[in-house]
């Protein structure tokens, strides 16, 4: 059983991977980009989804470590002359680990809804040092950045050009997400869990509850800084609007539409929010009330997200006796 | 001399403008354990429902009068229809649907009233201005101050003094044991949601003529409105009332001595607050 289950889970994979390698000649360049958008804020989404599904911590302020890898990123392609494309990246991203260990510090002091309204509130600090700090964020007029090719030895790799740019975020990303997948399975892992679950229980058999927390918020702004890299990256551009509280409220509105109890939720909500918003944009100026409605409704009804409308739907195939489906 | 009582002066107006926002947010979080990211969206309602109520009618205290009675019903309607609905889930939920509200009155702020700002202008006594300690002073911001000052006493009585505040605090400490006395606790916590929602519509018709009236005002008073009743300790009116007053003339000086810093002053009293004191300076351990 159990083996055929893994043989199964490795088809899947060998043939999701061969699908996602192809796409650049599957897809118009416009759609690739679009695809390529949807990676980035699926780092995003499952950074966020780390605390607010797995440890459940909600923050109104996850934006501000995407914002910092953001400006980061930009800062170390036009400061440091020469440094490789990689090079900028993962300085972009341990400055935002650095960043994350330094406010959950503060932050992690207080538990529940006072956590909630000061993740806001250092989201709105980060948000106002960003409109006056001039020198390093170009304030509202943002920053312009020209990647640097990225030499592989073997494949010189050009982030201006799409099918580059989209290899370059599928394996560099795409490994970030597996690595949280792992984690959410790692003894680690599965403590964040138990901790939301019963803390007092954890704290009794001895855990250190304070720093597994600490160590789950460092790691998830990390993420959201990598992805806050590749945001700016893609467009070559980056302005304030990476760091403000309407960037924290999409990766929330993505994550919970697509589910938070489950690894690929925030990766679903990311799609269908990312389509959905390009076909209500076409149709009407005010597609963000249109979004926050279905938000609402969601809440109210389906607390499990789209992940939790499809298990249902499967559910009550499965149960019905006769069907196609058994 | 005389600036420092003008700044002085500016200091307690808008700490008057801060305790009207943050008293609504911190009775609904002291009573009902419930964060409404969308308080300030209601305080932005309030201020633009009074800009079409001036354009319609022209009289600004039937405006202060009708714009916190179309919150008080807006209150009530989301706390039957959708803050009760989700309450079961438990408050992470609670905290989303609050937030989603306010992510809607904001977008559909820009599609009624658009993003233009607006002024909200006063007439008669109220746009003049008045000696006192020796120098000349808007009577409007004095007018702001003498609103919070009666509101804040008008609570304090009404908690502490009637009846009803003793329902209201019983049913915190012990919802099954007030409604077994024959008390509808959910509609003392409607009332509660719909009051809190009022007085920020109040806030916000004082507001309008201090400010402009723009769909970025929700944004900028939730933060000071959070950072009050963080120093002041949730649920707190006493800690309000404090913290109202030191932000209040921190942000008034603040402007005056470092004008570049101004902003991060309150926000660094915040920090200290919390490594200090978590729960603020009149707030209750957890």
């Amino acid at each position: 059983m159990e083996c055929r289950h893994t043989g199964r889970l490795l088809g899947l994979v060998l043939a999701a991977l061969l699908l996602l390698g192809s796409l650049p000649y599957l897809l118009p360049g416009y759609q690739l980009r679009l695809f390529t958008e949807i990676i980035i804020f699926s780092l995003f989404a499952v950074s966020y989804n780390l605390l607010l599904g797995y440890a459940g911590l909600i923050s109104f302020g996850h934006a501000m470590f995407f914002g910092i890898g953001a400006f980061a990123v930009a800062n170390f392609c036009n400061h440091i002359s020469g440094i490789p494309l990689l090079a900028a990246v993962a300085l972009g991203t341990g400055l935002t680990t650095v960043m994350g260990f330094l406010v959950g510090c503060l932050l992690l002091r207080v538990k529940g809804t006072p956590f909630a309204l000061l993740t806001l509130a250092f989201n709105a600090l980060f948000y106002a040092i960003a409109t006056k700090w001039y020198p390093v964020t170009g304030g509202d007029d943002g920053l312009i950045i020209e990647p640097h090719k990225v030499n592989l030895g073997i494949a010189v790799i050009d982030p201006s050009k799409g099918p580059d740019f989209y290899y370059l975020t599928l394996i560099v990303l795409g490994a970030a997400i597996l690595a949280c997948w792992y984690f959410t399975r790692t003894a680690m892992g599965r403590t964040v869990v138990l901790m939301r679950e019963n803390e007092d229980r954890l704290r009794f058999l001895g855990y250190n509850t304070m720093l597994a927390r600490l160590i789950l918020f460092t790691i998830s702004a990390g993420l959201a800084g990598l992805a806050g890299c590749f945001y700016t990256i893609f467009y070559a551009f980056v302005s304030i609007d990476a760091l403000s509280i309407d960037m924290t409220t999409t990766v929330l509105l993505m994550t919970f539409i697509g589910g938070t109890g489950n690894f690929a939720g925030p990766i679903l909500g990311v799609g269908a929010y990312t389509y959905l918003q390009n076909l209500l944009s076409e149709l009407t100026d005010s597609w963000p009330l249109i979004m926050g409605v279905l938000f609402i409704i969601m809440v109210l009804f389906t607390p499990g997200g789209l992940v939790g409308i499809f298990k249902s739907l499967a559910q009550r195939f499965a149960r019905r006796p006769g069907s196609a489906d058994q | 001399m005389n600036e420092i009582a003008v700044f002085f002066l500016h200091g307690l107006a808008y700490a008057g403008l801060l305790f009207l926002v943050s008293s609504g947010l911190t009775l609904v979080f002291g009573m009902m354990n419930v964060l409404n990211f969308a308080h300030a969206s209601f305080y932005m309602l309030g201020a633009y429902f009074a800009y079409s109520l001036l354009q319609i009618i022209g009289n600004f205290w039937l405006a202060l009068l009708v714009s916190p009675l179309l919150l008080l019903i807006i209150g009530a309607v989301v706390e039957r229809f959708l803050l009760r609905k989700v309450h079961v889930l438990g408050h992470v939920h609670e905290l989303l649907l609050t937030f989603g509200l306010a992510y809607i009155i904001h977008e559909a702020v820009k599609w009624v009233w658009g993003t233009d700002p607006h002024a909200l202008a006063v007439s008669g006594f109220l746009a003049g201005t008045v000696n006192i300690i020796g120098i000349t002073y808007p009577v409007y911001r004095l007018f702001v101050f003498g609103v919070s000052v009666a509101l804040g006493l008008f609570m304090w009585l009404v908690l502490f003094k009637t009846k009803i505040g003793i329902i209201v605090r019983a049913a915190v400490e012990d919802s099954s044991m007030v409604a077994a006395l024959g008390i509808k606790v959910p509609m003392v916590f409607m009332g509660v949601f719909a009051v809190g929602a009022a007085l920020s519509g109040l806030a916000g018709v004082t507001a309008g003529p201090l400010m402009s009236v723009d769909p970025g005002m929700a944004g900028a008073i939730l933060v000071d409105a959070f950072v009050v009743i963080v120093v002041g300790g949730m649920g707190s009116l006493g800690g309000a009332v404090m913290a109202s007053v030191i932000i209040g003339e921190l942000q008034s000086f603040g402007v005056l001595l470092f004008p570049k810093f101004s902003l991060a002053l309150i926000y660094m009293l915040m920090a200290v607050v919390l490594v200090i004191r978590p729960e603020g300076l009149f707030g209750e351990k957890q």
